[in-house]
């Protein structure tokens, strides 16, 4: 199916973006974070607080009450928009959120339903305490009734994922290591990157602790606090203000299981299928792409994306990390921003962090030592849960004739 | 730990596997065996939903060795290896691996050939898996 809403007056336009640095900052209130992303993306699109009619809300894991707030329009009245905005709703689909909020998005303003839509996402993970986290990620997603019994953690989620693609692909530990060490020379060129200022090296991570076996200590995400935000309009309104923002191509989608026990393949999960639909609807192919930002909270969940979504070949992810391939200067600039493994991992918003990054580098506003070089189309791929699904959304550069 | 596991759903399956027994739910009316268990037949929506034993044989998918960073209740645990096992029957469970000779799991891996081990369950609901013994035939 191509996509319905190409050459439409209508179709959805990224005009702002706003982040504020990954990492541990307890002194920074969460309500204040969303606040300062908010503002800071609808100046950064050249909007004014009172152009925006719907705010839709990304979730924050670390806490029921501040999740609360988001869910009952706490945002809305902060901005000074109650009264006004016709709309404010929370939307989960855990990692995948962002993308699921986007497309929602951009069907309300196609069918005339929105006209500025504010998407705002802050999380406190980096700040809770790691105990209360652990226990969280062992019971978040995870069936009560048929794997909790069995002490089963988010890590060994990733772990089940990591040794099911090594024996797919024949990957050693070396190149697992590897793929951490590129995202980390993204994040040393990312200002908001939880580790911009430390290096990182194959035998530091395989010299790191073993937590769950064949992950290291190195190779699993560590949480943070940040904040993140985007601002969405039509086209026919975004060239009334700007010169340049960003369509959404195609997008695709596939939920593939909900117990990571169910999946029947953990080497493949759903990318396939949603890259297929979102190519299609495209018209362009992977080929075509000039960076990827796919969700990458386990180094094999990213080589498995990558490869599903036809990026790199069938099991060569690992070894292509290995070799440089997706490293600031190789063939593909792979998660810009450092990735969750690096950058930090900020709950539901790691998604969010790879779609803001995309954004930014397609409108040509990242800091210079990481900007692809006018690049004019991104992949970006999001996944929620145990990985139940694949979400990719294509994305394309517009300049104003 | 909440109990989840006394509900009319869980039930039979826990206590066959307290037993030494593992069972899969299978439908009255179209046949088709379903792992987890759920409410209706994901293939025909037919509630008419019985039970069936597994032999229990099958081949392990993947397994992950929890060293440290246990849940709450599971500290004592440690290290311990999960499990998602394809079962023969043409369902799969997350379940957990015994320890081999050497105690531990290095024996272990990819696509080898597993058996279900009725004499590890200790009423905790966990279904216990092994390497398949071989056998002449």
């Amino acid at each position: 199916m191509t996509n319905p809403m190409a050459e439409s007056e209508l179709e959805a336009a990224f005009v702002g973006i706003a982040e504020i640095p990954s990492g541990r900052y307890p002194d920074r209130p969460f309500m204040g974070s969303l606040v300062q992303v908010a503002i800071t993306a609808i100046r950064d699109a050249g909007l004014q607080v009172s152009d925006i009619d719907t705010v839709l809300l990304i979730p924050c894991l670390h806490s029921a009450d501040d999740q609360a707030d988001l869910i009952f329009s706490r945002v809305v009245e902060e901005l000074g928009l109650h009264g006004r905005a016709k709309a404010s709703a929370m939307l989960h689909s855990g990692g995948s959120s962002s993308d699921n909020i986007t497309r929602t998005a951009a069907g309300l303003i196609a069918s005339g339903q929105a006209r500025n839509v504010l998407i705002v996402q802050a999380e406190k993970w980096g700040s809770a305490p790691v105990s209360d986290m652990v226990d969280m990620l062992s019971g978040y997603g995870i069936p009560r009734e048929w794997e909790r019994p069995s002490g089963l953690t988010f890590n060994a989620v990733g772990a089940l994922i990591t040794r099911r693609y090594m024996a797919a692909s024949g990957s050693t530990a070396e190149d697992m290591a590897s793929v951490c060490v590129a995202l980390r020379e993204w994040a040393r060129l990312n200002p908001n990157a939880m580790y911009k200022d430390k290096e990182l090296s194959v035998d530091k991570v395989l010299g790191s602790k073993l937590v769950c076996d064949p992950l290291h200590a190195m190779e699993c995400p560590m949480l943070a606090d940040g904040a993140a935000a985007l601002v969405m309009t039509s086209a026919q309104h975004a060239r009334t203000f700007t010169d340049r923002w960003v369509r959404i191509a195609g997008s695709g989608g596939c939920v593939s299981h909900y117990s990571i026990g169910q999946e029947r393949d953990l080497a493949t999960l759903g990318w396939k299928v949603a890259g297929e639909q979102a190519f299609n609807q495209a018209g362009w192919g992977p080929e075509d792409a000039d960076l990827a930002e796919v969700y990458d909270s386990y180094a094999a969940v990213l080589a498995i994306g990558l490869e599903g979504l036809g990026l790199c070949k069938l099991h060569e992810a690992g070894r292509l990390f290995a070799a440089g391939e997706f490293s600031p200067g190789g063939r593909l600039p792979v998660n810009t921003n450092g990735g969750l493994l690096s950058a930090g991992h900020t709950g539901v918003g790691g998604g969010t962090a790879l779609l803001v990054e995309c954004v930014r580098q397609l409108l040509g506003r990242a800091d210079d030592a990481r900007q692809v070089p006018d690049p004019r189309r991104g992949v970006v791929g999001g996944t929620g849960g145990t990985y139940m699904d694949g979400q990719v959304l294509l994305l394309e550069r517009v300049q104003k004739n | 730990m909440t109990d989840h596991a006394s509900t009319p759903l869980t039930g039979p399956f826990y206590a066959a596997l307290q037993r030494g027994e593992l069972l899969i739910q299978q439908c009255g009316d179209c046949g088709a065996k379903t792992m987890y268990p759920k409410y209706a037949c994901p293939s025909c929506g037919s509630a008419d939903l019985g039970w069936t034993a597994s032999a229990g044989l099958g081949t392990l998918h993947s397994f992950a060795v929890q060293q440290v960073g246990a849940p709450t209740g599971f500290e004592d645990d440690l290290p311990y290896a999960v499990a998602v096992i394809k079962l023969d029957d043409g369902v799969q469970l997350l379940g957990r691996l015994c320890p081999d000779a050497r105690d531990g799991w290095d024996s272990y891996f990819c696509d080898m050939r597993v058996q279900f081990d009725a004499t590890s369950d200790d009423g905790r609901h966990i279904a216990w898996f092994r390497a398949q013994e071989r056998t002449s035939s």
